[in-house]
């Protein structure tokens, strides 16, 4: 009878001694999972009917413009209006396309509704548009991001985006620094990802210029950012970080690799301290590779040795004497199992 | 055989893919599927206030692997059954006046049994909240045969012969034709890692936003970790053995924190971090949690000591290579009915490890961010964390038979702590000298300390020493007045050796490891024109890194009793042994005889231990230039070329250099091409250390959208990773390896390249404890190619056909020839096919298929080695879906 984990799968398969009893529980695994997707579906039809319920502040409208549209919302403080802006409803005329998508999106209500610095709907972005408008449709008399330099495209979008959580450290962005500016990956108006308004989703977004990275998740052995399950933008901020690769720290201000490696994090009574000094990429490639745990090279043994190998310019003591290569200890991890940190055994055993 | 099996598998399930490919056609070419009408892309539905959109795609995926499925699993685990593939609700509000939100998303994929479920949900309504949650349970399935794999060698042939592949040493006059080496009687293949595990980790993360955009906006969000499941876990005991290890790790995580834009183009933030980790993990070996790891009984009918019928747990090292090394022991099993386990051997009755660590990990931040003077804008950040992980109830014990010192079992716990504390800070500052040139520098300070501290209790247990009995058939002995009267000699005394640990050991280990890293860049950024820009600056960083560990016997109690002849009354019958050991006939210092016959033995206090000091000074210079010569057209180039002038591990490089080119060209509205090369050498060539590294790819896109029917992508990439050092290591002459192999063998039999190391190569590092050495290397050279084809041949059709495929070849050192070439060498290559078809509005039928082949190409079962099974494996996925759209 092989032993059952919590999430319904036999245990046995695992030890590869005894696969063909997976298949005796796979009905009832079957069972739970198709529960699983009836009540993830349920769920997901009863949020919007639970939104309809609730009672709404005004009618339901079945007219698709935005009362907005209906009545333009005059600016509330005019005497704050300088001079040259004309309103949305003037760029809606020519460039209704873009005037209807922008109006879905998120920052309709920046730009256009609210008061204080974003108040004047598309030439928040644009800029004043009445020089455009008298050249009739002069493109060079309005702020073009198409044309513009990454420096004037990021100062614009920082008027609002600035600080927070993810613009703290703009100043330090490479992307900024190697001419890629909001707008290589963002777009207003033409958004494929509704979240973030990217122009396509990670990670394909970031593989148009991190060639090599897709190489790397494509190896056997890597994170799982092609799945999905992760995104590039959960190790990196794009938008920079004082540390170098524009690489994250946890929340506790260690590596962010222990966001998901919880049990790696310590601290331990005994470190294995390259870990903490030099980080994960001590023994480690990040992204994947072609070595079991994305090791940097295929024979752990090998890998130890580089580091404790006793001689001067080495801080690791070297592998003691009864450590035969030749045959029992072919490898470390067999008794080094804890090597990541251990609070009981100096040198890793338990 | 296994190859024509493979192939009949392997064209079964490619006939079955196929099979299900047609019969999907067939039923799009039926006449109901051709019953169309007029498909235009779903625009959602306006319903109240709300434009909905929504979409579900669920199906089959039937799964057909040859091969090793364990490798599959470990590197995909797509199985087959029914699968919600994506759901997807996005709400938004027509006139940004929802009620209780203005924007809702909604998406999910892989629940019904993928390996990787994720959850996203957003919220919002404008000015007052915004909120998000993401989900997601990923399952991670481990089992690469090669990963710990003790690599057992072949069964023993007799001195001589050389006929079943056990490896044979070279003449000597006892063997002219080679002596027995590399042998185990039996021969046991490791077939599973022995450190597989398979464990689900679920990862929940909630924030929430507070007045989003207003002067003062308000966050709260608390993120769940939680990552358990059963595994393996080996230690050193004797001998090595598959334990069982239940996994269960949880982190609970709390933040708030508070922006505040009351300045002008000014935001300061503090953030408060509650982070609490707790560990329950119970890792066991005995018949009943690991029956398979107990496949021999200990014969005992003396009636005394262990129970006659015992299962033993002989581990999963067997090898007679050496004599000194021999496990479990030189003849594991006592033939008879039935086989019996040798009670000689090394081996666990049973074993037991918990301890359940608690950290709470506290991080205050505060940080800002400014352009409120012109020019000039900055930022900056300040934190400090402390984390305090507590271990209370540790406890090992170990209940078998440790020949090399006597032990039957032993105990060990006490209390452990340890802390981590934090203090970073920073500062970056760009000042507008003019519109073209800009001055910017970044201040990074990071100073964390993690002291430990554990005060160990040991108890070591020595068997008693009835006549007859041995190793682990004797009981485990109690030391006390009735069983061990003086003068100790009766057999129910513990039975140690004169090299036998302390009965007893009480002491305190700390440990401390700690970091002062300050680092200064400055760049001065500079535009030409419009069209060429550079950046040069200077990096500066000073570290010092401090550690020490020591480990104090505070307190040692020798009980006496030892095997006939050694235990006597000069040595006060073996008590005066280890520490106590008597010197011209009485006791050492600190060592004290107690009334019952044991010796105690006090340390003195302990010295200070010496920290190790290591301080580096890096320097580095930072180049870059972007180019853009025409407007379709951008390169950008980076380069750092560093030096360092000390190294804390013999791979830290003290230069390094870095070149960093991408170029982007985008000529056509439908045509992108897109390069890049990234070249990094890093290098402590030191003459005691001759460590060499470089990772070199090259890489090229390009995506072809020749009209809305046809897309076409492909790119290569090549990657070439090498490293070397001076590695010295022990190497036993006994179990020689000699270079050339012996004539009887044929040099095929060895992984191609060097296969080992020339027997008696001294060490190359002079004073080095070790014996042999080399100049290790490793090197790595992967190609990889991608392309995807997508054409749209009629309006509501969209076929797909793609491949990806990863060629690696490798060379390094060998330090055993039973070492197989593992992932040294492999193919691994996916190509993939799919068709959709918009069936009715808003109704997609999707047919898919993946065919997954790894195929490790170098020397996979060495000879010598007791053969263990293939990573290969091969196979199709095909799925079967329903899409529908609204």
């Amino acid at each position: 009878m092989p032993e059952i984990d919590k999430s319904g799968v036999a245990f046995s398969a695992l030890a590869g001694r005894n696969a063909s009893s997976e298949t005796g529980q796979s009905s009832r695994v079957l069972h739970v999972r198709t529960a699983r997707v009836l009540a993830l579906t349920i769920a997901g039809a009863l949020l919007p009917a639970l939104a309809f319920a609730l009672p709404q502040a005004k009618p339901a409208s079945t007219d698709k413009s935005p009362p907005a549209a209906q009545a333009p919302p005059a600016s509330p403080k005019p005497e704050t209006v300088p001079t040259g802006y004309l309103g949305a409803e003037v760029c809606k005329t020519c460039h209704e396309d873009l005037y209807n998508g922008w109006e879905k999106s998120p920052h309709w209500k920046q730009t256009y509704q609210q008061g204080g610095i974003a108040k004047h709907g598309c030439e928040d972005c644009h800029g004043p548009g009445d020089a455009h408008v008298a050249g009739g449709g002069d493109v060079t008399k309005i702020f073009r991001f198409e044309t513009a330099s990454t420096k004037d495209i990021n100062q614009r979008c920082l008027v609002c985006h600035a600080g927070g959580t993810q613009h703290m450290n703009a100043i330090n962005s490479e992307h900024s620094k190697n001419d890629v500016s909001c707008v290589s990956c963002h777009s207003p108006h033409h958004a494929k990802e509704s979240e973030f308004l990217l122009i396509k989703a990670q990670p394909e977004l970031c593989y148009t210029c991190h060639l090599q990275q897709k190489a790397q998740f494509d190896m056997p052995f890597h994170h799982r950012v092609n799945e999905g399950l992760i995104q590039c933008s959960d190790c990196h901020n794009p938008h920079g970080t004082v540390g170098p690769k524009q690489v994250r720290t946890s929340s506790t201000q260690d590596a962010v690799c222990f966001k998901c490696h919880i049990d790696k994090q310590g601290p331990f009574v005994f470190e294995h301290a390259p870990i903490k000094v030099d980080g994960c990429q001590s023994c480690h490639l990040t992204h994947g590779g072609p070595n079991p745990h994305m090791l940097k090279l295929s024979n752990v043994n090998l890998l130890c040795l580089q580091c404790h190998t006793t001689s001067t310019f080495s801080s690791a003591p070297g592998a003691p004497s009864f450590h035969n290569q030749a045959s029992l200890f072919q490898s470390c991890l067999l008794c080094h199992s804890q090597i990541h940190g251990s609070n009981f055994d100096a040198t890793f055993f338990k | 055989m296994r190859s024509s099996k493979r192939g009949r598998h392997t064209s079964s399930v490619r006939a079955r893919a196929a099979y299900f490919a047609i019969a999907g056609m067939l039923l799009v070419a039926s006449p109901a599927a051709r019953a169309q009408d007029d498909l235009t892309e779903s625009k959602g539905i306006d319903s109240g206030n709300y434009n909905v959109h929504q979409s579900v795609e669920f199906g089959y995926r039937a799964s057909e692997i040859n091969g090793n499925k364990d490798t599959y699993d470990t590197f995909e685990n797509l199985g087959s059954g029914v699968r919600l593939f994506d759901y997807t609700l996005e709400m938004h509000s027509l006139d940004h006046k929802g009620l209780l939100f203005d924007d809702l998303s909604f998406s999910n994929f892989g629940y019904g049994g993928d390996p990787n479920d994720v959850t996203r949900l957003r919220i919002g309504k404008n000015k007052l909240y915004d909120f998000r949650v993401l989900f997601r349970r990923d399952k991670n399935f481990w089992d690469y045969n090669l990963l710990a794999n003790p690599l057992n060698p072949a069964a023993l042939n007799p001195p001589g012969s050389l006929t079943t592949g056990c490896y044979v040493g070279p003449p000597t006059a006892a063997f002219p034709q080679g002596a027995p080496a590399y042998c185990s009687s039996p021969a046991v293949a490791i077939n599973n890692s022995p450190h597989a595990q398979d464990l689900v980790r679920r990862m929940q993360d909630y924030d929430l936003t507070l007045l989003p955009n207003s002067a003062v906006q308000v966050r709260l969000g608390y993120s769940r970790n939680r990552d358990e499941g059963p595994g393996f876990f080996t230690t050193d005991g004797g001998t090595i053995s598959d334990f069982n290890e239940n996994y269960s790790y949880t982190t609970n995580a709390y933040r708030v924190g508070v922006d505040f834009k009351i300045l002008p183009r000014t935001t300061i933030s503090y953030d408060q971090f509650l982070s609490y980790f707790r560990q329950d993990n119970a890792v066991s070996d005995n018949p009943i949690a690991n029956p398979q790891n107990f496949g021999f009984v200990l014969a005992n009918p003396s009636g005394v000591g262990t129970p006659n019928g015992t299962p033993v747990d002989l581990g999963n090292i067997w090898s007679t290579q050496t004599p000194s090394e021999v496990l479990p022991c030189a003849a594991p099993i006592v033939t008879g009915t039935p086989n019996t386990a040798n009670p000689t051997c090394n081996g666990f009755l049973s074993y037991s490890q918990v301890g359940s660590p608690r950290n709470f990990m506290p991080t205050e931040r505060f940080r800002f961010q400014s352009n409120y003077f012109k020019n000039f804008e900055m930022s900056g950040s300040a934190g400090y964390s402390s984390s305090n992980n507590q271990i209370p109830n540790f406890l090992e014990t170990v209940d078998g038979w440790t020949a090399r010192t006597a032990e039957r079992g032993s105990t060990t716990g006490g209390p452990a702590d340890a802390k981590r504390v934090s203090v970073n800070a920073n500062w970056s500052g760009v000042y507008a000298l003019t519109d073209k040139l800009r001055i910017l520098d970044s201040f990074r300070y990071d100073n964390w300390r993690i002291p430990g501290m554990w005060e160990l209790d040991e108890t070591n247990i020595f068997g008693t020493g009835f006549p007859g009995l041995a190793g682990l058939q004797q009981s485990e002995a109690i030391f006390n007045p009735v069983n061990c009267p003086l003068a100790s000699n009766a057999v129910t005394c513990p039975q140690h050796l004169t090299t036998s640990a302390a009965d007893v050991i009480t002491g305190l280990a700390s440990s401390f490891l700690g970091q002062n890293l300050k680092s200064n860049t400055l760049e001065v950024e500079y535009d030409l024109n419009r069209r060429v820009m550079a950046h040069i600056g200077y990096l500066y960083t000073n570290r010092t890194i401090a550690q020490f560990s020591d480990t104090n016997d505070s307190g040692l109690i020798y009980f006496p009793g030892g095997a006939t002849g050694t235990a006597t009354a000069a040595n006060d019958f073996l008590a005066a042994r280890g520490s106590c050991t008597e010197v011209t006939g009485a006791l050492p210092a600190g060592c004290t005889l107690n009334p019952d016959g044991s010796v105690t033995f006090v340390a003195p206090a302990a010295p200070s231990p010496t920290r190790s000091i290591t301080t580096i000074n890096e320097s580095a210079l930072l180049l870059g230039v972007v180019v853009r010569p025409v407007d379709a057209l951008r390169i950008t180039s980076d380069f750092e070329f560093g030096y360092n002038d000390n190294s804390y591990t013999r791979i830290d490089p003290r230069q390094v250099q870095s070149y960093k080119i991408q170029a982007n060209y985008k000529p056509r509205p439908w045509a992108v091409v897109d390069g890049a090369v990234e070249i990094h050498e890093n290098r402590d060539n030191v003459f005691t250390v001759n460590n060499l590294e470089h990772d070199r790819s090259f890489s090229f896109a390009t995506i072809l959208t020749a009209n809305p029917r046809l897309s076409i992508d492909f790119g290569y990439n090549y990657w070439n990773v090498y490293t070397q050092s001076l590695v010295c290591f022990p190497y036993s002459t006994t179990s020689a390896n000699p270079t050339p192999p012996p004539a009887a063998l044929p040099l095929s039999a060895f992984p191609p390249g060097v296969p080992m190391l020339p027997t008696g190569a001294a060490c190359p590092i002079a004073g080095a404890s070790s014996p042999l050495g080399a100049l290790s290397i490793y090197g790595s050279t992967d190609h990889f190619a991608h392309s995807t084809v997508i054409w749209k041949p009629v309006k509501r059709v969209t076929a797909t056909v793609g491949y990806g495929g990863s060629f690696v070849r490798g060379n390094t050192t060998f330090l055993n020839p039973l070492t197989p070439s593992g992932t040294l060498d492999f193919d691994y290559q996916r190509p993939y096919g799919s068709i959709a078809i918009d069936v009715y509005k808003g109704f997609t039928y999707k047919m898919s298929w993946n065919y997954y082949g790894f195929n490790e190409t170098g020397a996979t079962n060495p000879f010598g080695l007791a053969a263990i099974r293939l990573e290969d494996f091969n196979g199709s996925n095909a799925t079967f879906s329903v899409r529908y759209a609204f």
